[in-house]
């Protein structure tokens, strides 16, 4: 698992590269946790390199979620592969967090 | 034990940690006032702190008053008990406790003799303050860094036993015997991955011989989701007892488990009322991987979802539900993702169409040869890829409605 960060109109956009399951989520948590700053008022994960995501990997998504919805920041996801989509349909987890099928799109979503 | 840095503290470092404690065993009274001498400024530095004995007995009464020797320097030749008898007791006060001893030069039968009842080194007469020095350096860091080594031992079986502990509570509410009537037959197992998972099931009675089902899946692994998956078990049985409509049940459970849950961990749900007599099902799906309906002639449905979210994740949401009719002969199998993402040596999931798969040549012809038959696909597919999650099946055969 890999994530190299990106800023464009005020997005903090961070690319995950690999897989994300229970053996990586803590290391997933920290590595977000240190790329999200604490001016970034609009954070963005692209998954388009990502390749497979366990629930472990969710509930991280979850705790991003939640820690910058405390803060009133934008969260948003976009690129997902197909069985990834279907990862966050299946849980439900698309009706709680925006999902884009593009990185332009979402910028042009939650940027300024 | 008292942790310090061996390194500044044996190599003359800072000193800011209590002394290293060190037992000095010889007949010869002159050798307690040249000790002294001789190693006064490691003393007075605060480096050691030096204990006499003139006898084995002796030597074994100051280890059992003073806590923490460390090391204890002895002679062989003694009254009353000699170095040697006194090496083979050391172990049974403290087995960490290092023994160097100190022989008449050439002696090689008594150090032979020394070093195989545990001795860690030895000095020959007259003593060589230099040579004593280093060899004391080199015994206290190796007796540091055995403490060490125990200690993360130690951590690991304590690690290895929650470990166990969850894995047994996991274990211990899954129900092993299950309704077998002129109706239905169910069965249900799951194999457990070898970190402990988050999967469980449950079936169980409810009024009008109607039959609860569940199949769940904790996010995460280890011992908080074992405690996440006790309570959510517990609060879903709780709720199901209470309420008829399968939506309300997983919301009152919703809502119980997203109370306090700084953690956010999450629970997929699946909970489905049964009845046996007409073969309906009323479901709510919270999350949870669709299950499929198997029919006669192998082919098979996905149940559609009914707008749910895993439990856990979002306070006062609503679950729909739905229903599906089971005609005789129909399989519903209810399956965690443990069965549908198992990989394979190339990173390829299982996947829904090898599950469908499974049953599309040979229709299942009773529920425990359906898990069977499940898992078998599941373990040829992966091969010797490691099984990373729990595999669970819940299977209910209807036979006559």
């Amino acid at each position: 698992m890999e994530i190299s960060v990106d800023r464009a109109n005020e997005v903090l956009i961070a690319k995950v590269e690999g897989r994300i399951d229970g053996a990586n989520a803590r290391e997933f948590e920290d590595a977000l946790n240190g790329a999200i700053g604490e001016d970034d008022s609009k954070v963005l994960l692209d998954f388009s390199t990502l390749s497979y995501i366990s629930s472990a990997g969710l509930r991280v998504i979850l705790l991003i979620a939640r820690l910058l919805q405390k803060r009133n920041a934008a969260f948003a996801l976009c690129s997902l592969s197909d069985p990834i989509r279907e990862v966050f349909e299946i849980s439900g987890f698309d009706k709680i967090i925006s999902i884009h099928d593009s990185q332009a799109e979402a910028v042009d979503k939650i940027g300024s | 034990m008292v942790k310090r840095d061996t390194a500044s503290a044996v190599f003359g470092g800072e000193m800011t940690q209590t002394p290293y404690k060190i037992l000095v065993v010889d007949d010869e009274p002159d050798l307690e006032h040249l000790m002294r001498q001789r190693m006064r400024r490691d003393v007075r530095s605060g480096l050691y702190t030096l204990y006499f004995a003139q006898n084995g007995v002796e030597a074994l009464e100051r280890l059992n008053e003073v806590p923490d020797i460390g090391m204890v320097l002895s002679d062989i030749n003694m009254p009353r008990m000699d170095g040697l008898t006194l090496l083979a007791q050391i172990p049974n006060i403290a087995p960490d406790i290092r023994a160097v001893v100190v022989s008449a030069y050439g002696d090689m039968k008594n150090i032979r003799t020394a070093m195989n009842r545990g001795a860690f080194d030895f000095i020959t007469k007259p003593i060589d303050f230099q040579d004593l020095r280093v060899t004391i350096e080199r015994t206290l860091k190796n007796m540091e860094e055995w403490r060490e080594a125990l200690e993360s031992r130690d951590k690991l079986v304590r690690l290895q036993n929650e470990l166990n502990v969850a894995s047994k509570m996991q274990q211990s509410i899954l129900p092993t015997e299950f309704p077998d009537s002129d109706h239905c037959e169910i069965y249900a197992n799951m194999e457990p991955a070898r970190e402990v998972g988050g999967d469980f099931f449950d079936v169980f009675g409810l009024p009008g011989g109607k039959i609860a089902l569940a199949i769940a899946d904790v996010s995460d692994k280890g011992v908080p989701a074992a405690l996440f998956m006790m309570s959510s078990r517990t609060l879903l049985k709780g709720s199901a007892i209470g309420a008829v409509e399968p939506g309300a049940v997983l919301k009152e459970v919703n809502d119980l488990l997203t109370e306090e849950n700084e953690a956010a961990m999450f629970v997929t749900t699946f909970y489905a009322v049964y009845n046996p007599q007409t073969g309906q099902v009323d479901y709510s799906n919270g999350g949870h991987n669709p299950p499929l309906v198997v029919h006669p002639d192998g082919s098979s449905t996905l149940l559609p979802g009914t707008d749910g979210l895993a439990l856990g994740v979002f306070p006062g949401v609503n679950f729909g539900q739905s229903a599906v009719m089971l005609s005789p002969g129909d399989l519903l199998l209810l399956y965690t993702d443990g069965v549908t993402e198992a990989m394979n040596a190339d990173g390829e999931e299982f996947g829904m169409d090898r599950l469908q798969a499974v049953f599309s040549d040979a229709p299942p012809v009773s529920t425990e040869a359906a898990n069977k038959a499940v898992f078998k696909a599941v373990h040829e597919f992966a091969g010797e890829t490691p099984q990373s999650d729990d595999i669970t099946c819940v299977t209910v055969l209807q036979r006559q409605a």
